[in-house]
Formats: structure tokens, C-alpha cells, sequence
């Protein structure tokens, strides 16, 4: 199996696009072929969630492929719910360290915006288990509500806590020109002052509106190549280092211990024996922050906290730019956005960003490994890729 | 012998109770008041209403279009009992709600118009009209629409709102729905949010002047391209519009 | 006729599933649809809950009631809930009750009030 290293990175802005899904695709694609100074590539994957349902539009692989004059390129989408990104970029590094490709593009892309909310609320929940979730009409906010309660009740989680992580990583947003929420919000605002309950409305108890990340129309794309390809191009080193996946219960409700996130720890696990690392050795993270709690549990299986503790690393501000472990710097899925099927490459986009030293105000020092976490369903899909750099 | 015709066509207001000005903190921790506008701030109004005529997405060229003729009615005396309520931060406009008595003990909700957005001052405007109309007005009932797919939730299902589908709404024509005394008193604790009275400096930085948006929605170069392209079927119109955009902010 | 919600047992050891799966989670050895239906219990406790408020597009409500219920016999399902103050761990029974309405279909599941 060769090494795989990124070559090119590119990201739109991710806020409500009014172009279609296949400009948004090679809008990113654009970008990272220019980054990597690259203009054919041996392999496509378009990682989506929803373009035949939202869209109406199938084979989005093959559209983009055309667009960017790629061809006669292969090309495939790939479709994982909220953990398509991650999963596209594992079948990149397969088709790259199996020998079998040089180049490899990887694109996300997501125009959810395109119907109304309620309809986009619905084609979320559509990955929830047809005939005993879905037809009782639970969403994904709603998952995570009863997931969020049971942690409150068995790890002393409050409110505050969840409002905590909303206004660190909606904060944090305001130092990436690429994300979706350009307002700065207060704990106060949220939470204390008597308008809060306005301000900050349940979605699904004890879930409020600053909880859940927005929903956003985006594309980002990365560039996977050979060792010798990388060195060719001369752009900085930055090996994918280790990839884990991991599957669970499709209902939520069969999972073993309902507060555990079982395919967060195990993906975590395979990518960390992959790659030689341990939770200790990662200096950057992105997890995957769609409702508040998820970042919290997340860090916990991860293995940067201890089970049910990752709540006081957050109020100590050890996961806040600054702070022993850096968790979503620029924003998460929270204050990015989240265009489901972008998420996971955008989350990688962040990744390689800060190791090749270009976060600007967001820098995490002297970043040289990180790690990425993607959540798709409920958990029950889960991807996490580590990345390293090397000169 | 003349004839006073601005008699004849000028409605007579009734003496409609003034709005005691009230203040919010939102998510961002900044303070919004809440005061009403008279006839002689409206020009100040309609100069910040008239660009989002032309903002094509989520309904603001409708709503916005509405307004502009609401209050242009209400500033030139054509139009009967009407309200006007601003919500400023830092003195800055952030939307503009209104309304009007039907009757006696009916009132009519008109419009809210946020100009500023992420931070739920729709919400805070259309609560703080509702108490408006109930609390001050002595209204019993107010008949209310949505222009919007996100009014129409909000509003018509969350506050669990009557029908009052025999009454067509003069915005439209459509059918009524009615937020009664009762409903109201029922979402009182989660509806009427806000302090009275508003801190000394902050009333009179509002009271001073109205100023512009910072931020408000934008409208697109080509105003009618949207509309244009649903007669075109390759969109070409919007594609060109949106380059242009591009070109200017040189970003995606 | 009161109507059931079914598990499925494992005709050759017996494991019980709820949701269905085609391959028995136990002894993977069953053959194709080699299991049999056992009606669910319908009484058992609330593990934790919700109120949904951002309903998708087929709700004509304002907000539903959402829980996992843990059975009598072990085994655990999501249902409505119809409780004015659910607790964590307090009996419940359930009914099957229309739970979602497309445009011309009714879906029935569990609708769980308070025991």
C-alpha cells in the first residue's frame, strides 16, 4: 500500500448559493487543481448526500467531470449521508495507495437550500430507519435531543454546557471568510437575559436554535496523489496518514449503551493504529459538531477526554483556539455550515489548512498532525482520517 | 365656493394609544428598542425599505413592495389607523413592523420587514406588535398572514393561531388566521419578552435618528433577471447577473 | 382488533429483532426470512424523550412528543409520546395509533401515554 499525500485544496464559501450543483462542485474542484498547478487527474469522486432527492439531479459524478474538462477521467459519486465527504476521501486514497491511481480528485458538494427548510428537514431525516424512526416523524435534531437529554442525566451535562460549545465555534467562524455565520453571539444573549427564550428557542427539547448548525449550500475538493506525484508538484507534504470506519445500530435505539457513540471510538481507533498515532499526538481536530452535544460525546470517544468528562475540558476552554486541544477552530459544522455532502472534505480542507501553517487568525501554533471526524446518520456511519505532515 | 377635497379623501384616524418603547437583548448580547414611528419619520423609513423591493429571494420583494405602499399611504393620509413600530440597534434600523385597527376590538396585522438577519428580530418585532395590539390596543382578536413559507410556521402553528378563513385579508385576499386574547394570555410567558422602560441613553439614540442598515440583504444588479430567466430556458440572464456579482466581490 | 407492532424471531435460535434484518444478528446462519413475527409488549418504561419543534413539511401540528421506550421483554423501540411532564424511567403503555399521514397513506406505530 503507497503513501497518500494532498496536493490541492479548494472551498466556496458555504451560505445559501444560488448557482447550480454542479458549479459548486467544480467551483471547489477549480480551486484545488489550480493549488496543486494540476490540470488532469486519472480519477473522480463526488462525495453528495442529495442531489437526486433535493436536486433532482442523479449521476452528479459524471456532470462534474464534463465541467471540469477532465475527461475522459472516471468518475463516481458517492453517497454516505452526513459522512459522504470522508467517505469519498477513503475511496481516493484506496484508488491512490492501491497503485491503482495517481491523481485523484475528491469533491463535496450540498445545495440544500434549493427547497424550503421543512422540505430539507425532511431529506435529512430521510436517513433515519424507514419503517421505526422515520414514519413517527423523528428529524435528526430530534435524535440528538434525546441522545443530549441521557447525557445530561448520566454526566451532569447542562444547557449552558451545549450553549458553550454553539458560542465558541459560532465565534470562532468569524475568523474563516469561507463560513457560513458572520455573527458574533454571546452567552449572555442565548442563555441568561430574559429575551433568551426569543433569542434562542427550543428545536427539539433541550436542543435550541443555537445548538444546530445552519443549514448550507457549499462545495470544497481535495487533491489526493502519490509520494512522487506530491514531490513533483512541489506543494507541502501532507500525508493521509490513517483512516478508520466504523458502522452501527441503523436504529438508534438498538445501540447498546445509548450513550455511547461505539463507531466514533472504533473508526478512531483504526485510523490512530493506522497512522502510528495516538489522541495525545494530534495538535489540530474537527469533529463533527451538527448539534452541540455531538462535539462534546465526540471528543470523549475520540479519545482526547475521558468518557463523560469532555464537558469540563470545554468549560476549562482546553478545546477553544489557545487551549491544550483545539477542537473546530474555524467554526465546525456549527459556524461553517453544514452542506451535508461537503462537510466531510470541508472538515479535511481545515485540516490541511492549518498544517500547511495558512489559518491565519485561526492558526492552531505549530500544527503538524490533526484529525478528522466524520458523523454520518446517527451514528451509525462513522469516518475519521488523520492527516500528518511531513517536511 | 371650494370644495375641501382633501376632506373627502383623507381618512380619519381614531385616537389610537401610543406604543410604549420597550428593549431586547438578542443572541449577539447587543440591545434592540423597540419605538414607534410617526408621519414625520417615515421618509427616513421608506429610504431604507425601497433597495429590498428588489431582493428576489425569500419574499422580500413582496413584503418589502407592501410596506413601501403602506407607509407611503400612511405618510400621505391615505390610509386608516395604521401603526408603525421600529426596531433599532445602536440606532441602526433592523426591521420594521406594522398594523392597523379594523374596528374597535379587531386589529390587522400588516407586516414584518427585518432588515438585519441571524439574530430572530422578525420574532421580537411580531411578538412585540401582538402585545401591541392586545395589550395596549385592547384588541380582542388580530387577523394575521404570511407572505412567507417560514411566517406561515412560525406564526400560524407555533402559536397555535385560529382560522378565520371566512375573512379574506386585504394583503391578498387570503384566508385569515386570528390571534385571539385568549391565545395570547396562554403564550403570554414565551411571547411577551422585552423590558420597560428602555435605559435613558438608549431610547435617545434611537429616538435621535434612524439610522441605515449595516448589512442588509442586497438586491441583485439585474433586478428583474429572476423573473426574466423563468421565460428563458437556459437561465442565461441569471448566469450572466450572477458573473457580474462575481466580478465585483471576487469571491464564490 | 387492536393492532400489533411485530418483532421477529430466529426460527433457529431464536434471537428477537426489532427493526427487521434479513440476517439473524445472533447465529447468521437463519435462511432467507427464516424467522417468525411475536407481537411487542406494549408496556414498559421511558428511556428519554423530546419535544420536536421544527417538524418536516407533513405536520400539520405545532410540536410532537418523541421517546424510546424500553419493553418488558428487554427489547427497545421509538415511539410518540402523549405525556404532559415525561420523566426519565417512568412506566408507560402504548397503543398502535397513526402516527404520520402522506397524502394519501396512513402510517400506524406506538403511541405511548403515561402507565
Amino acid at each position: 500500500m503507497r503513501d497518500v499525500y494532498v496536493a490541492g485544496i479548494g472551498i466556496t464559501t458555504f451560505t445559501r448559493l444560488e448557482y447550480p450543483l454542479t458549479e459548486i462542485a467544480s467551483y471547489a474542484s477549480m480551486m484545488a487543481l489550480k493549488d496543486a498547478g494540476l490540470t488532469e487527474v486519472d480519477q473522480i469522486y463526488v462525495a453528495n448526500m442529495g442531489a437526486p432527492r433535493v436536486n433532482h439531479q442523479t449521476a452528479l459524478a459524471s456532470a462534474v467531470a464534463d465541467s471540469l474538462s477532465l475527461l475522459p477521467a472516471g468518475a463516481a459519486a458517492i453517497e454516505n449521508g452526513p459522512a459522504s465527504g470522508a467517505a469519498a476521501i477513503k475511496a481516493g486514497f484506496q484508488a491512490v495507495a492501491s497503485g491503482m491511481d495517481d491523481v485523484v480528485l475528491v469533491a463535496g458538494v450540498e445545495r440544500m437550500r434549493e427547497v424550503n427548510n421543512l422540505e430539507a428537514t425532511d431529506f435529512v431525516a430521510t436517513l433515519t430507519h424507514p419503517l421505526t424512526e422515520y414514519i413517527y416523524g423523528v428529524t435528526l435534531p430530534a435524535h440528538a435531543a434525546m441522545f443530549a437529554r441521557l447525557y445530561m442525566e448520566k454526566y451532569g451535562v447542562t444547557e449552558r454546557h451545549l450553549a458553550m460549545v454553539g458560542v465558541k465555534n459560532q465565534n470562532a467562524a468569524l475568523n474563516n471568510v469561507w463560513a457560513h455565520l458572520q455573527q458574533e453571539i454571546t452567552l449572555e444573549g442565548i442563555l441568561d437575559s430574559p429575551e433568551a427564550m426569543t433569542n434562542n428557542p427550543y428545536v427539539a427539547e433541550p436542543l435550541r436554535f443555537f445548538d444546530a448548525c445552519p443549514v448550507s449550500d457549499g462545495g470544497a475538493a481535495i487533491i489526493l496523489v502519490s509520494k512522487e506525484k506530491a514531490k513533483e508538484l512541489g506543494r507541502p507534504m501532507i500525508r493521509l496518514s490513517g483512516i478508520g470506519q466504523a458502522t452501527d445500530t441503523h436504529a438508534v435505539f438498538e445501540r447498546e449503551e445509548p450513550t455511547d457513540l461505539l463507531a466514533v471510538r472504533k473508526a478512531a481507533q483504526d485510523a490512530y493504529e493506522m497512522s502510528g498515532l495516538s489522541p495525545e499526538d494530534i495538535d489540530v481536530a474537527e469533529l463533527h459538531d451538527a448539534f452541540t452535544i455531538l462535539e462534546i460525546a465526540e471528543s470523549e470517544e475520540v479519545g482526547f477526554f475521558p468518557k463523560g468528562e469532555g464537558h469540563v475540558a470545554l468549560e476549562k476552554g482546553e478545546t477553544a483556539l489557545g487551549g491544550k486541544m483545539p477542537i473546530n477552530v474555524g467554526g465546525g459544522l456549527k459556524g461553517r455550515g453544514h452542506p451535508v455532502g461537503a462537510t466531510g472534505v470541508a472538515q479535511a480542507w481545515e485540516i490541511v489548512t492549518q498544517l500547511r501553517g495558512d489559518g491565519e487568525k485561526r492558526q492552531v501554533a505549530g500544527a503538524r498532525t490533526g484529525l478528522t471526524l466524520n458523523f454520518g446518520g446517527f451514528g451509525n456511519n462513522v469516518v475519521c482520517l488523520t492527516f500528518v505532515r511531513e517536511d | 365656493m371650494s370644495v375641501d377635497l382633501e376632506k373627502i379623501l383623507r381618512p380619519i384616524d381614531h385616537d389610537l394609544a401610543p406604543y410604549e418603547p420597550k428593549y431586547m437583548m438578542l443572541a449577539s448580547g447587543e440591545a434592540v428598542v423597540v419605538r414607534q414611528v410617526f408621519r414625520d419619520e417615515i421618509p427616513d423609513l421608506l429610504k431604507h425599505v425601497e433597495p429590498l423591493i428588489h431582493v428576489e429571494r425569500d419574499f422580500y420583494d413582496v413584503v418589502a413592495a407592501r410596506v413601501y405602499a403602506e407607509l407611503l399611504g400612511y405618510y400621505k393620509h391615505r390610509f386608516q389607523d395604521q401603526y408603525v413600530l421600529a426596531l433599532q440597534v445602536d440606532g441602526e434600523l433592523a426591521a420594521i413592523v406594522n398594523g392597523r385597527e379594523v374596528k374597535p376590538g379587531l386589529g390587522l396585522s400588516l407586516h414584518t420587514l427585518a432588515m438585519r438577519r441571524g439574530l430572530r428580530i422578525g420574532a421580537h418585532g411580531f411578538a412585540a406588535k401582538m402585545e401591541y395590539h392586545i395589550d395596549t390596543l385592547g384588541h380582542d382578536e388580530v387577523l394575521i398572514v404570511a407572505e412567507s413559507p417560514i411566517g406561515f410556521r412560525r406564526w400560524m402553528i407555533e402559536y397555535k393561531l385560529e382560522k378565520r378563513f371566512e375573512i379574506p385579508h386585504e394583503l391578498g385576499g387570503v384566508p385569515s388566521w386570528a390571534l385571539t386574547r385568549e391565545l395570547f394570555d396562554r403564550a403570554r410567558s414565551k411571547l411577551v419578552v422585552g423590558r420597560r422602560p428602555v435605559p435613558p441613553p438608549l431610547l435617545e439614540k434611537a429616538m435621535e435618528k434612524i439610522l441605515p442598515p449595516s448589512d442588509p440583504p442586497t438586491p441583485p444588479l439585474d433586478p428583474l433577471a429572476a423573473t426574466r430567466a423563468l421565460y428563458d430556458p437556459t437561465a442565461t440572464a441569471l448566469v450572466q447577473q450572477r458573473w457580474e456579482m462575481e466580478k465585483g466581490a471576487g469571491n464564490a | 382488533m387492536a393492532r400489533e407492532i411485530y418483532a421477529y424471531k430466529c426460527r433457529l435460535c431464536g434471537t428477537m429483532h426489532y427493526p427487521f434484518r434479513m440476517v439473524c444478528k445472533g447465529c447468521k446462519q437463519n435462511d432467507f426470512f427464516e424467522f417468525d413475527t411475536v407481537p411487542l409488549p406494549k408496556t414498559g418504561k421511558l428511556l428519554t424523550f423530546t419535544t420536536v419543534y421544527n417538524l418536516p413539511a407533513q405536520y400539520e401540528v405545532a410540536t410532537l412528543g418523541l421517546g424510546i421506550v424500553e419493553l418488558e421483554n428487554g427489547m427497545r423501540m421509538l415511539g410518540q409520546i402523549e405525556i404532559d411532564d415525561p420523566e426519565i424511567g417512568m412506566a408507560v403503555k402504548g397503543s398502535v395509533e397513526v402516527v404520520r399521514k402522506e397524502t394519501y397513506d396512513d402510517y400506524y406505530g406506538m403511541v405511548f401515554t403515561a402507565a
